[in-house]
Order: structure tokens, then C-alpha cells, then sequence
């Protein structure tokens, strides 16, 4: 009962941040909204019992992302008097409502095997850990690579260059 | 407890957030940020998935786990595109960097 609760507070609180992220008017409102809602799904990672994923989630998404994407938007100042949505927002929307519509009516209507009302079952750190390692062993190792030629192309195109 | 539907349906509506402001902004960064939003409903899916159907053999955690991982590596680069565009253009608008050459 008290999941329950919970778990409609932190949609509702999701929803309404994400809500402030596309339709507020000040874009360092929106990487506020951001946050927020980030950490509102880390928050259904830790209800749904993924402790590892909600911990990730905290870190990464709530700490570095988020860092990052402020920084990006304090070196790009945007002149106050521009339009933030372009010509094309109400296809947008439409397009977004008519997919929003799809994808609630596939969740609500299809038959889940098994029993979808249950407790969930509890997934604990280790047994995440022996999955990335023993089973997932080549594409966390490829993953490793991924971010380390990320950085480093990020770096190379960032850097000031003094011809 | 909460049935796997709720989890479907909020996953659904961060999703259909996010292809909005993919669509309607202008400013690179804002796009980026509602790149996000819909990464996040994937994932949120993926766990919901394999926390209800899937707990023995827990694919959709890991893959959350590479979900997570290739998002944090797209916005470095992607930032990093922005502000050179930035230093090139002076915009960070995608509408105004239509033009495929400098």
C-alpha cells in the first residue's frame, strides 16, 4: 500500500518535471526540470528493487549528465529575445500525442505472460555482477572502449585551437 | 503492488515528452536534453520488463546497464559538437545550421 503511494508520487512528480524539461520557455529551467526528473526514475529503479541501477542512475544521470549539459549551456548563451520552439512544434506534438496514444494502448491491451501483479522479485548487486562478468564479459570490455574513444573524440573536437 | 502496466504507461508518456521536445526545439543542447528523457523511458522499460517477466535471467538490467553507459558517451561528443558549432557559428540552433558545409 505505502509502494503504491509512493510510486503515484514519484510518476506524478516524473511526469510534471519532464512536463517543465519540453515545455518550459528558460532553457536552464529546463536542465533544472532535468534533473529532477532523472532522479525521479532513479527513484522507480530503487521502488522496483534494482539497487544497483538506481545507484547508477543517482551518479551518472543525476551528477554527470546533468553537470555536463549545464556547462554546455552556460558556454553556448543563447540571446534572450530567441524563439526556443521552432515553426514545426504543433506537428510535433501532434506527432508525440498520436505515438503517446499508440504506445499506451500496446501496454494496456497486450496480455503479459506471467504474473504481471505481483511483487517484483528483488535484483540483487551480485547477481547483476556475475551477469556483466561472466556473461556479458566481451561487451562490457567493448563498452570500456566505446567511452574511452568517446572522451578522447569529445576532447579533440572541444579543444581550442590556436593556428 | 504495482502491476507492470503503470510501469508501461509512464515509460510511454516519458517517451512521447521526449519525441516532442526532439521535435519542436531549436536549441541543440534542449534536443539533447529530451534525447534523454526518451533514453531513460527505455530503460525505465527495460527494467520494468525484466524485473516482472524476466528475474531469473535479468537481459533487460544488463542491458540498462549498456543503455546507460552509450548515453553518457553520446552526450560528451554531443556537447562537444554543440560548442564547436558554437565557436563556428555562434548558434546553437539546429535550424540555423542547416547548411552542410562551413
Amino acid at each position: 500500500m505505502a509502494t503504491e503511494v509512493l510510486w503515484w508520487i514519484f510518476a506524478g512528480g516524473i511526469v510534471g518535471a519532464s512536463l517543465g524539461v519540453v515545455f518550459s520557455g528558460s532553457v536552464i529551467h529546463s536542465a533544472i526540470f532535468l534533473i529532477l526528473s532523472l532522479c525521479g526514475v532513479g527513484a522507480m529503479y530503487a521502488l522496483l528493487m534494482v539497487e544497483f541501477l538506481a545507484l547508477v542512475q543517482f551518479l551518472i544521470y543525476g551528477g554527470a549528465v546533468t553537470v555536463l549539459i549545464l556547462l554546455a549551456l552556460k558556454l553556448t548563451r543563447m540571446g534572450s529575445g530567441e524563439k526556443i520552439n521552432g515553426r514545426q512544434a504543433p506537428v510535433g506534438a501532434a506527432v508525440a500525442l498520436a505515438l503517446m496514444a499508440v504506445l499506451i494502448s500496446v501496454a494496456v491491451r497486450t496480455s503479459w505472460p506471467g504474473d504481471v501483479s505481483d511483487r517484483p522479485a528483488n535484483i540483487a548487486m551480485d547477481l547483476i555482477s556475475q551477469k556483466l562478468f561472466l556473461d556479458f564479459g566481451a561487451p562490457f570490455v567493448i563498452a570500456s572502449v566505446l567511452l574511452l574513444v568517446a572522451l578522447v573524440g569529445a576532447i579533440i573536437l572541444a579543444r581550442q585551437e590556436d593556428e | 503492488m504495482v502491476p507492470l502496466e503503470n510501469y508501461l504507461v509512464l515509460s510511454a508518456i516519458l517517451f512521447s515528452l521526449g519525441v516532442y521536445g526532439v521535435l519542436a526545439r531549436r536549441n541543440a543542447v534542449l534536443i539533447l536534453m529530451s534525447v534523454e528523457l526518451m533514453l531513460n523511458a527505455v530503460s525505465l522499460n527495460f527494467i520494468a520488463f525484466s524485473v516482472y517477466l524476466d528475474p531469473d535471467r535479468i537481459l533487460g538490467a544488463i542491458f540498462a546497464v549498456f543503455v546507460i553507459t552509450v548515453a553518457a558517451a553520446e552526450v560528451g561528443l554531443a556537447l562537444a559538437i554543440v560548442i564547436r558549432l558554437f565557436r563556428n557559428r555562434a548558434t546553437s540552433n539546429v535550424d540555423e545550421a542547416a547548411i552542410l558545409k562551413w
